[in-house]
């Protein structure tokens, strides 16, 4: 049943600095707002009840997107999804996280929606984090003390908890830039065209001809109470043996490193059969014959 | 605590003084009425309030009314030429694509907003740009056929 949005005070900062001062400030009560599509329909169904929101699209800095050899991307916390799915060097060199912006809540949405959003609301469904996962991510993080960088997993702390304090913001995510060769993808199973993943996989391959300078890297939504990284499989795949065992070996490193559960999209023994499942798909596409 | 803004809808200046628990959507239908602006979900599934704002099509219930200072908002009737209606309404008319007409605006908004920034799309196009949209009465055929019809 439809209620109007609880009461509270909007702020509309023009800097980083300024919006630090009112988090300082109201401490516990407020809360900052990109694109609201997590945070309003929250309001509305009461589950958060901030007494004031502090919004960050009026702060220019945070608008910021660039790519730079050798930096990588530099994504500021008001960029929307449809923004970085427009954007050249995401399509070209960070396929993973293209596929998953694509098929991300529809365009409407995407015209609101910012990744840095998307990462804090902290879903273990966030499609954005399985992608920026496998590209070593880091998070930027101001508070009244400066700034700090945050690798993506520190991020995580549980179901929709993250390791912020609540005097503090994220003002944008740096990717590094991925080695030359590097082939990424993310698949996702799901219902329809709307829903949220039953599970995610993330896949990354680079230099595969060189066992022992292989790099397979692989991450998961939806299967654990954070978006998850499998580090095993790195190991598991500088390894001179035939592709069936290193496969064999990865899905169960990847399994006994979830923790899926039932719900009301999937039974727990479906996302499991997923894992494994959408794991060789995403391998294989990448690696098509080379393997 | 209300605050007084500044925007432009339709093509015309307005100064509206709203609650900053006001969405967009109940300032335009409510406040203003502009009732082709339609709830339905109000948690940003079904698209029926969709207005276009600086160009881009954006659910209404997930904005709030004071971010739309100093910003435009085009609703469907800013779509008409002159008081007459377009090749798109004519399109839609011809094939068929609207029964009851609950989400015709959101469709006719959101695939004028498509054609601007891409004159000829394909199908597929077509149908990935509406499937944040629902229909509950011609199973979306004849909206995208209608949609393509105006493009040619
Ligand atoms: C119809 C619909 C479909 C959706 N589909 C998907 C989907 O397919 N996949 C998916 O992953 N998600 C989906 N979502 C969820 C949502 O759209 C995304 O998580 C989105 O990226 C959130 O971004 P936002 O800018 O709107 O976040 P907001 O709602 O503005 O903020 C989300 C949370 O993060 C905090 N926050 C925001 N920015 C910062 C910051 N800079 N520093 C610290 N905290 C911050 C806010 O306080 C809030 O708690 C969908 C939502 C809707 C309404
Ligand atoms: S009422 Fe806005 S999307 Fe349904
Ligand atoms: S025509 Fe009735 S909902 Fe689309």
């Amino acid at each position: 049943m439809f209620v109007t949005l609880p009461e509270f005070e909007y702020h509309r900062p023009q800097t980083v600095s300024a919006a630090l001062d009112l988090l300082d400030q109201y401490g516990g009560g407020a809360t900052v707002m990109a694109g609201g599509t997590d945070l309003l329909v929250d309001m509305r169904y009461r589950i958060r009840v901030p007494e004031h929101v502090i919004d960050l699209k009026g702060i220019e800095e945070l608008g910021k997107l660039t790519f730079q050899p050798g930096e990588g991307l530099v994504i500021g916390a008001t960029v929307t999804l449809n923004r970085l799915l427009e954007y050249d060097a995401v399509q070209s060199r960070f396929g993973a996280l293209h596929d998953a912006l694509e098929d991300m809540c529809d365009d409407q949405v995407r015209n609101r929606a910012t990744l840095a959003g998307n990462l804090c609301t902290a879903s273990p469904a966030a499609d954005c984090a399985p992608p920026l996962l496998v590209f070593d991510a880091k998070v930027e993080v101001a508070s009244p003390a400066g700034r700090r960088m945050v690798d993506l997993p520190d991020l995580f702390t549980g179901v929709k908890e993250t390791s912020l304090g609540t005097d503090e913001m994220v003002t944008a995510v740096h990717v590094p830039e991925p080695p030359p060769d590097v082939q990424s993808r993310y698949l996702k199973g799901k219902r329809s065209s709307e829903d949220c993943a039953i599970v995610g996989v993330a896949a990354l391959v680079a230099r595969w001809d060189d066992p022992r300078d292989r790099v397979v890297r692989l991450a998961y939504s939806s299967v654990a109470p954070t978006p998850v990284r499998v580090y095993d499989v790195e190991r598991i795949f500088r390894q001179d043996k035939p592709w069936g065992d290193l496969v064999e070996e990865a899905v169960s490193a990847a399994l006994n490193r979830v923790s899926p559960i039932s719900d009301v999209r999937s039974s727990k023994e479906y996302r499991v059969h997923l894992i494994d499942v959408l794991t060789r798909l995403a391998l294989r596409e990448l690696l098509g014959g080379r393997r | 605590m209300t605050q007084r803004i500044e925007l432009v809808i339709n093509d015309r200046c307005r100064t509206v003084e709203v609650a900053s628990n006001t969405t967009l959507l109940e300032m335009l239908r409510d406040q203003l009425k502009f009732k082709s602006v339609k709830p339905g979900c109000w948690r940003g599934d079904c698209g029926l309030c969709l207005v276009l704002i600086d160009g881009r099509p954006i659910k209404s219930c997930l904005v709030l009314a004071q971010e739309l200072d100093d910003r435009e908002v085009v609703t469907v009737e800013g779509l008409l030429d002159n008081g007459n209606i377009t090749r798109l309404h004519q399109s839609f008319i011809e094939k068929g694509a609207l029964q009851c007409g609950y989400c015709t605006p959101a469709f006719l908004l959101a695939s004028e907003a498509l054609l601007r920034r891409n004159p000829h799309p394909t199908r597929e196009r077509v149908c990935e740009s509406m499937n944040g949209i629902l229909c509950r009465c011609t199973g979306y055929k004849q909206i995208v056929d209608a949609i393509l019809a105006a493009s040619e």
